[in-house]
């Protein structure tokens, strides 16, 4: 059975151009970028070069201020205990109630630890309530980090913005924002729009690069600590043999991004808008998750009310249609997703989250599949459920009035 | 996290979203039975319906032909409904007998559940019994008289123990007994209490008071310390003439033989980082690492039997 793969916000196939560009670095130009002899030179060379690109495809920043890790994770943990261990004095941190785990859990953590750490609310379409956020803003507040994309929703936060309300209330607070849903598809000028952004996070496998490939920037003279010591790699900031070959294909995927950007993203945001057109036209009680706020082009949030969506997934599946879901069945834990808890989704509906996320090798064609199979997964869920009247095709009278109740109780 | 289904529950899943003949999918209008079990909120519903043959002058005799669901969650949630619709009508069930009919039957016909969806068969048997009540009062039979319990309102009485999942204190321990569970973590993958928040875990009047309630009492993290075998003996030797060695092997003893059985019980573990006189560094691992009562367990726990134990002075550092 052909794949249609919509998860791309989990990660992305690595591009044809990009794994042509690092091979050599695996096979004939194997050697450790760190000796002296000649061979060596070109393992160093690439890893200049690619760091030359990266730099300047973020909006001219220095080369010397790209870091390169092993993945967003390893970034965004860097970029925070490398905050607080360069910073002793300052003990509060300000991030969103609906980061990825890679910040959000370092937030809870940094809790136990004895920092103070605030979580600024979201409003029903995920949008960040920006009161919050400037009553948040303390005189010891040492760093703020809010991601400039949600990998749930799509829901783009405001990062221009905030990280301008965080300079000028305090030009020593550190600016964090994790990218990794946003690099090489929205703008991200470091000497422009995002002059007051101090670190930025993002990783290679949301852009088809391969995974295990990750970035940090630190902007010069920002105070930031090492998190893994040992060799002098990365200026002694980050030691570690360098992963030459995926920093070649993130540097190759970052600019292939950028040269089709103008042609991709308008065709990816016209499939993802037909999809979620037709969705909410062939099926009752859907909600966009999101809707009303601006939001990547590639990611669209469903939530399909009265049904749990472990068995949408499935069935998903069975066609060969690869999505995610929010639901607590597929967290792991017997929770829902974070993300949808903070948005206050009517908890009706919060169980029956489906995310599609799509990207340049997506076609038509495939979009025309989902919209055919989709409706009738829900439905057939729909009939099994005791909240649906299948004869009518709608809630139950006694189930209608969950759909006003916003809260999980 | 990919699916671990058998193949028998994947199959009736499939069975029962595809409308295929002979599935359960459904609700009896003017059922005989009526059970219903779960809330949207917590994730999964249930509400199973079944309708019997008569018999014309006893009601007891009454023999269940039919059986219905409509289920609100995931696939094993769908599958473990259509299996019990499927094992009561396979069977010929009157419906008293059909009480004995336990979560457990439910797993069997399913040839196994994935440890985290157990609840989903114990959603299963409890809609049952609710169901076999609902026949009980219709039918004018006395279940009380045949020394069975009539418990199924028990649900919205008595005091809530786990807030999130809405599930009160004689419930659970009707669980803990029924089910024979022995853990917080048996208790979360059955019924789900404790699965969310977990701060009713270790609270007074919590998941492990109630385990203890019922299986006999058994030294915890907050309550009161069983006096242990040397416990405030006069110490023949204070720990500063002890050796660093002697007394980091002395730690480590006590931490091995006592600390780590308890915590393994909730899945957790303990490591010692380092000991400099008489402050010991810890940090937990496992399900403790992330407890919001790792503190407490440090102090009342670890500290408390180090102090018993070998010395007074002992301060226990969570690192």
């Amino acid at each position: 059975m052909k794949i249609i793969y919509m998860d791309n916000n989990a990660t992305t196939r690595v591009a044809p151009e990009v794994f042509a560009a690092l091979e050599p670095f695996l096979t004939d130009d194997y050697f450790n970028p760190s000796s002296l002899y000649e061979p060596a030179h070109g393992p160093a060379d690439a890893i200049t070069a690619a760091r030359k690109t990266v730099a300047r495809l973020l909006g001219n920043a220095r080369p010397a201020e790209i870091l390169f890790t092993s993945c967003a994770t390893e970034s965004n943990n860097t970029a925070v205990f490398g905050t607080i261990a360069a910073n002793p004095d300052r003990r509060h941190i300000i991030t969103t109630g609906v980061e990825h785990p890679a910040i959000f859990s370092v937030g809870e953590d940094l809790q136990r630890r004895g920092i103070d750490v605030d979580f600024i609310p979201v409003d029903g379409d995920g949008r960040i309530d920006r009161v919050e956020f400037v009553r948040a803003l303390r005189a010891d507040t040492l760093m703020v980090s809010v991601m400039h994309a949600n990998n749930e929703t799509g829901v783009i936060f405001p990062v221009e913005e905030l990280s301008r309300i965080t300079k000028e209330t305090d030009e020593s607070i550190i600016f964090h924002t994790d990218a990794t849903q946003t690099v090489g598809k929205l703008p991200i000028d470091l000497r422009g729009s995002f002059k007051h952004v101090d670190l930025l996070s993002f990783s290679g496998h949301k852009l088809h690069a391969p995974k295990g490939i990750g970035a940090l920037f630190i902007r010069r003279g920002t105070r930031c600590r090492p998190f893994l010591l040992g060799g002098h790699q990365e200026d002694g900031r980050r030691a570690g043999t360098e992963n030459v070959a995926f920093i070649v294909g993130l540097a190759r995927a970052l600019e292939l991004a950028m040269e089709r950007h103008d042609e991709d993203e308008p065709r990816i945001l016209a499939m993802r808008d037909r999809l979620e057109k037709e969705l909410t036209a062939r099926i009752p009680y859907l909600e966009v998750n999101g809707r009303n706020a601006p939001r990547l082009s590639n990611t669209l949030n469903v939530a399909c009310h009265f049904i749990e969506g472990e068995g949408i997934l499935y069935q998903l599946s069975a066609e060969g249609i690869c999505a995610s879901s929010g639901s607590a069945c597929t967290s792991g834990s017997l929770e829902p997703s974070h993300v949808l808890r903070a948005m206050h989704i009517p908890f009706s509906a919060i169980h029956g989250s489906v995310r599609f996320s799509l990207s340049r090798y997506n076609t038509e064609a495939e979009v025309d599949r989902v919209i055919e199979v989709f409706p009738g997964i829900v439905d057939s869920l729909r009939r099994l459920s005791p909240y649906w009247d299948a004869k009518k095709n709608e809630p139950r009278p006694e189930a209608m009035e969950m759909l006003t109740r916003a809260e999980m109780p | 996290m990919t699916w671990n289904y058998s193949k028998k529950t994947t199959e009736l899943f499939m069975a029962a979203v595809s409308g295929k003949p002979g599935t359960h999918l459904g609700e009896i209008e003017d059922a005989d039975g009526f059970g219903e079990h779960g809330s949207i909120a917590c994730g999964d519903a249930l509400r199973f319906t079944f309708r019997v043959d008569r018999h014309a002058t006893d009601p007891r005799q009454d023999r269940i032909i039919e059986a219905r669901y409509l289920t609100f969650g995931c696939t094993s949630a769908i599958a473990a409904s259509e299996a019990l619709c499927c094992i009561i009508e396979e069977g010929d069930f009157t419906p008293i007998d059909a009480l004995r009919i336990t979560n457990q039957d439910i797993v069997k016909y399913l040839d196994g559940l994935p440890q985290a969806k157990i609840h989903c068969s114990v959603m299963g048997a409890e809609a049952l019994e609710a169901a076999v009540f609902n026949w009980a009062q219709k039918r004018g039979v006395d279940l009380a008289e045949l020394g069975i319990d009539i418990r199924h309102d028990e649900q919205e009485e008595g005091r809530l123990v786990c807030t999130c999942f809405g599930l009160t204190e004689p419930y659970i321990l009707r669980k803990i007994e029924e089910l024979k569970l022995t853990s917080i973590a048996d208790i979360t993958n059955s019924i789900k209490a404790g699965g969310a928040c977990m701060s009713c875990h270790h609270t007074p009047g919590g998941l492990q008071d109630l385990l203890d309630k019922v299986n006999g009492s058994r030294p915890t993290t907050l309550k009161q310390l069983p006096v242990l075998p040397m416990a405030r003996a006069p110490r023949a030797q204070p720990p500063t003439e002890m050796s660093p060695f002697k007394f980091a092997k002395k730690v480590e003893e006590v931490i091995d033989s006592y600390v780590r059985p308890q915590l393994a019980n909730d899945a957790g573990d303990i490591e010692i980082v380092d000991i400099k006189d008489t402050k010991v560094y810890c940090t937990m691992k496992g399900a403790c690492a992330n407890c919001v009562g790792s503190q407490s367990t440090i102090k009342m726990l670890v500290e408390q039997a180090l102090k018993d134990q070998i010395d007074q002075r002992i301060q226990v550092i969570e690192v």
